[in-house]
């Protein structure tokens, strides 16, 4: 029973790192320019097919491709910003038409995909699959990488954003655009900035998730919806509420089978936040109610 | 020839669900994106009922429409205080919640394989089974949805729902309870979705999990949005080009998932395209040029409209009409007001000067219930009314109005002061439909109250207008007259007359006086100190959260130690 649970944790820890890390591109994003963006997930999924396509099909080495999926997600969000939600912000739409349009652009993305690429799964091949046993627990390579590599990205981009210059700036936009603006800042520019930096980080997840769990045109909405979740969790505006959101959800999923009822495994991520929206809608580290 | 009969079923089908979400979305305007987990409550409790209970086809269709309707003002309460993105995202967390229990719950769903052999419904003597059989019920059903939702969304209570979509606290500020209507309009809205829910389940005599996905969700609320919100023809046009249209492409040369995927492509590009150039929607809300209000026996009138105020000169009693006691509130550290006590009596106008921050708009928000008290009472014609919600407060008499004005910007000038008016038979379901003559009889009559109210501002003429595009002097009036609609006797004016120009300063003060005369007791606050002495009987200045002094305006404009803190600094 304690192995199990501690089998749980470390699962759960695993899966919350990567959450984690997709909150904080996800939230980042939301925070600072306010836009739903859904199509987040269309960011990842490009990403990840176009590093599978760079392996499988150029030839390029894993790391390469890698390399490459950021790259894309980085271009991809910067590209999305400026040719769906620029103009939508220059009309005034409201929030449920920006968060159509984005949904619209999923929609989109996706069945181009399926078009260009059909419907079959890629894997991400040549990464080396093995087993590693640490104590009580076991995982994959695959898995430990996404430990390694959620929190090689996440360590540094927290510390930037609390300390360097552009950091202050993305953090002022987002508290009090009008009055950031009469700082000097450039609001513009720093939504560039957060999507830029957000997309670069979906794009590495993609090609992270497409190691175990394959690409496929669909493959981003479950990541986005778990990102959404740790950020509501969390406390929208609070990098580090993002990351933690995303570790109590990798840790509900995981280890709430233990206590509840087999039928509401599926939907415990949903249970959760569905309960902090109700009875806590600032989130566990929000600073702004509602 | 099935194929093209089984659309159109399909049409009406998505047109119910389209109508159903517009009242919570284009009128109430609560974006939900549980609406195809509504429509799964209602499709899996008909299926239930008809196969395992053996009811029959109209009976398990109310069966269906009483669960789903219970079900959808339960999960309302959460969704009572969020707005925006929150409720965007509690309504999806819902959504998922269901549609995860239709997979999982194996015992009552039967998970993915999902629930066949419906029976199907006899009606007259047939069976139905085959499109052709089900289309003369679905049309029916459709009508009668649309005749349901037409009857709501027109008429008082669907006047109240876009007012709540277009200011929550100014609705509550003209005596109606938010919080009634969204769980009624929720109710109504999970409702009428179970009608499509149970016509679908005996239609498919099958049904699993995914015909009720997010992507429904998502789909039924593009539907709504493209067609056109608050407009229910709007509805009907996009269920026919959303539903109908694509069945077009299925003659496509291709293999069916690429068809499905250009299909959605084609949709997908739509709805960015329209959120982009045409977010009104295909016929948008007020599509229809409004008629002008009918004309009427011309009152006499000045230049300001009717001589006298279209209320009742009332006796005056010497009680005071109002009178606070020891009213103290602290956020946190800050205390916003302390020790405050002010009496108003009927027929005189008060005035609450002071500096910016002194506290006057708290003090307003503390006798009309926005704010609760920490300690001391609000005595409104000696009952306690300190701890009633805002709307309880204007109900007995006590109604405030707005600084920044708050007007429901995409009603007309006349619905703005419409929907202010108590008592209206029509904004309940019972008058509105069992007993439609008594409804539109009141609404007549309300109807000329408000027209006389609009006169009395001097802006009948402006009546078919959307309340947007008025000047803000303008809007102020509009403002003055939602709140005179109310009917309450103890009006408490937020800056009347500020950010506006001369002309109309005079004739809002010329209005207020007028209210005042007509036994009205009136409270302003105000910045401008010329005005406050061309028209106050009474005033209390106030600093930091208190009273610290009282008396007739140009005893207090002459005190110098006042003056000094009013203008940081002595007049000469």
């Amino acid at each position: 029973m304690l192995a199990l649970a501690a089998q749980l944790a470390a699962n759960g820890l695993i899966s919350g790192s990567l959450y984690g890390l997709l909150g904080v591109s996800w939230g980042l994003i939301f925070a600072t320019t306010r836009v739903f963006h859904f199509a987040h997930a269309l960011t990842l999924t490009v990403a990840a097919y176009g590093a599978v396509i760079a392996v499988d099909r150029l030839g390029v080495g894993l790391p390469a491709g890698f390399v490459l999926s950021a790259a894309i997600g980085c271009l991809f969000g910067v590209a999305t910003e400026r040719v769906v939600y620029r103009p939508l912000r220059l009309v005034n739409a409201t929030q449920l038409n920006v968060f159509l349009a984005s949904l619209g652009f999923l929609i989109v993305g996706e069945s181009a995909i399926l078009i260009a690429f059909g419907p079959q799964a890629r894997e991400l091949a040549g990464f080396p699959i093995s087993g590693i046993a640490l104590g009580p627990v076991a995982f994959t390579t695959v898995e430990g990488l996404w430990f390694v590599a959620s929190w090689a990205l996440l360590l540094p981009l927290m510390a930037a954003l609390w300390w360097t210059r552009y950091g202050r700036a993305i953090r002022a936009v987002a508290s009090n655009r009008e009055l950031a603006q009469c700082v000097g800042i450039d609001p513009e520019r720093i939504h560039v900035l957060v999507f830029a930096i957000g997309s670069t980080l979906a794009g590495l997840a993609g090609a992270l998730l497409a190691l175990r769990d394959t690409a496929s045109p669909t493959m981003g909405v479950q990541p986005v919806l778990a990102a959404f979740i740790a950020v509501f969790l969390g406390g929208i505006g609070s990098i580090l509420g993002a990351v933690l959101g995303g570790l109590v959800l990798g840790l509900a999923e995981n280890m709430g089978g233990l206590v509840l009822p087999g039928h509401w495994q599926g939907v415990i991520s949903f249970v959760v936040l569905f309960l902090v929206l109700v009875f806590r809608p600032s989130g566990l580290l929000g600073v702004r109610a509602r | 020839m099935d194929f093209w009969l089984h659309v159109l079923n399909m049409i009406g089908l998505f047109v119910i669900l389209g109508l159903s979400l517009n009242l919570l979305l284009g009128y109430a305007g609560m974006a939900s994106m549980a609406h195809a987990a509504f429509f799964g409550v209602g499709a899996y409790t008909t299926a239930l009922t008809a196969r395992d209970l053996g009811l029959p086809f109209p009976l398990t269709m109310v069966v269906a429409v009483a669960v789903t309707a219970l079900l959808a003002g339960v999960v309302t309460f959460p969704a009572l205080r969020v707005r925006g993105e929150y409720l965007i995202l509690l309504t999806m967390a819902f959504q998922m919640v269901v549609y995860g229990l239709m997979l999982s719950w194996v015992d009552l769903t039967a998970g993915r394989t999902g629930i066949s052999a419906i029976p199907r419904p006899r009606l007259l003597g047939t069976t139905l089974v085959t499109p052709a059989q089900f289309l003369p019920l679905i049309i029916v059903c459709t009508a009668a949805v649309f005749a349901v939702a037409y009857r709501i969304g027109e008429s008082p209570l669907g006047r109240v729902l876009k007012a709540m979509r277009d200011d929550e606290a100014a609705t509550l500020a003209i005596g109606k309870s938010v919080l009634r209507y969204k769980v009624l309009v929720f109710c109504v809205s999970g409702g009428l979705a179970a009608v499509a829910a149970a016509l679908f389940a005996h239609y498919q005599a099958f049904i699993n999990p995914f015909s009720f996905n997010l992507d429904r969700s998502i789909f039924i609320v593009a539907l709504v949005v493209l067609g056109g919100t608050a407009n229910l023809v709007g509805t009907v046009v996009g269920g026919i080009l959303f539903v109908g249209l694509p069945e077009v492409l299925r003659f496509l040369q291709a293999r069916q998932d690429i068809v499905d995927a250009i299909r959605n492509l084609l949709f997908g590009l739509l709805l960015m395209l329209f959120m982009r150039f045409r977010p009104e929607g295909f016929v948008p809300e007020h599509a229809r040029a409004r008629p002008p209000a009918p004309p009427r026996p011309a009152a006499p009138t000045g230049a300001a409209g009717a001589a006298r105020p279209p209320v009742p000169a009332r006796p005056m009693p010497a009680r005071p009409a109002l009178r606070a006691e020891g009213l103290r509130k602290s956020f946190g550290g800050i205390t916003a007001a302390r020790d405050l006590s002010l009496t108003l009596l009927p027929g005189k106008i008060t005035a609450l000067v002071g500096p910016n921050g002194a506290g006057k708009t708290t003090v307003f928000n503390l006798l009309t219930g926005f704010l609760i008290p920490d300690a001391g009472t609000v005595l409104l014609h000696d009952t306690d009314v300190t701890r009633l919600t805002p709307w309880k407060t204007v109900r007995r008499g006590l109604a405030r109005s707005f600084q920044d004005v708050r007007l429901f910007e995409r009603m007309t000038v006349l619905d703005n002061v419409l929907t202010a008016i108590p008592g209206q038979p029509g904004e309940r379901l019972g008058p509105l439909f069992l007993a439609p003559r008594h409804a539109a009889a009141a609404e007549r009559r309300n109807r000329d109250k408000a027209l006389d109210y609009l006169a009395f501002v001097g802006l009948r003429d402006k009546a078919g207008e959307i309340a947007s595009s008025l000047a803000f002097g303008e809007q102020k009036l509009v403002a003055l007259a939602r709140l005179i609609a109310t009917e309450a006797d103890v009006l408490l004016l937020d800056e009347p007359a500020s950010g506006i120009d001369m002309h109309w300063v005079q004739q809002i003060l010329d209005l207020i006086r007028r209210l005042a005369a007509s036994g009205k007791t009136v409270c302003i606050v105000e910045h401008n100190l010329e005005v406050v002495t061309a028209i106050a009987d009474h005033a209390y200045f106030m600093e930091a959260g208190r009273i610290i002094a009282e008396g007739r305006p140009e005893e207090l404009m002459a005190d110098r130690r006042l003056a000094e803190i009013y203008f940081g600094t002595a007049r000469p």
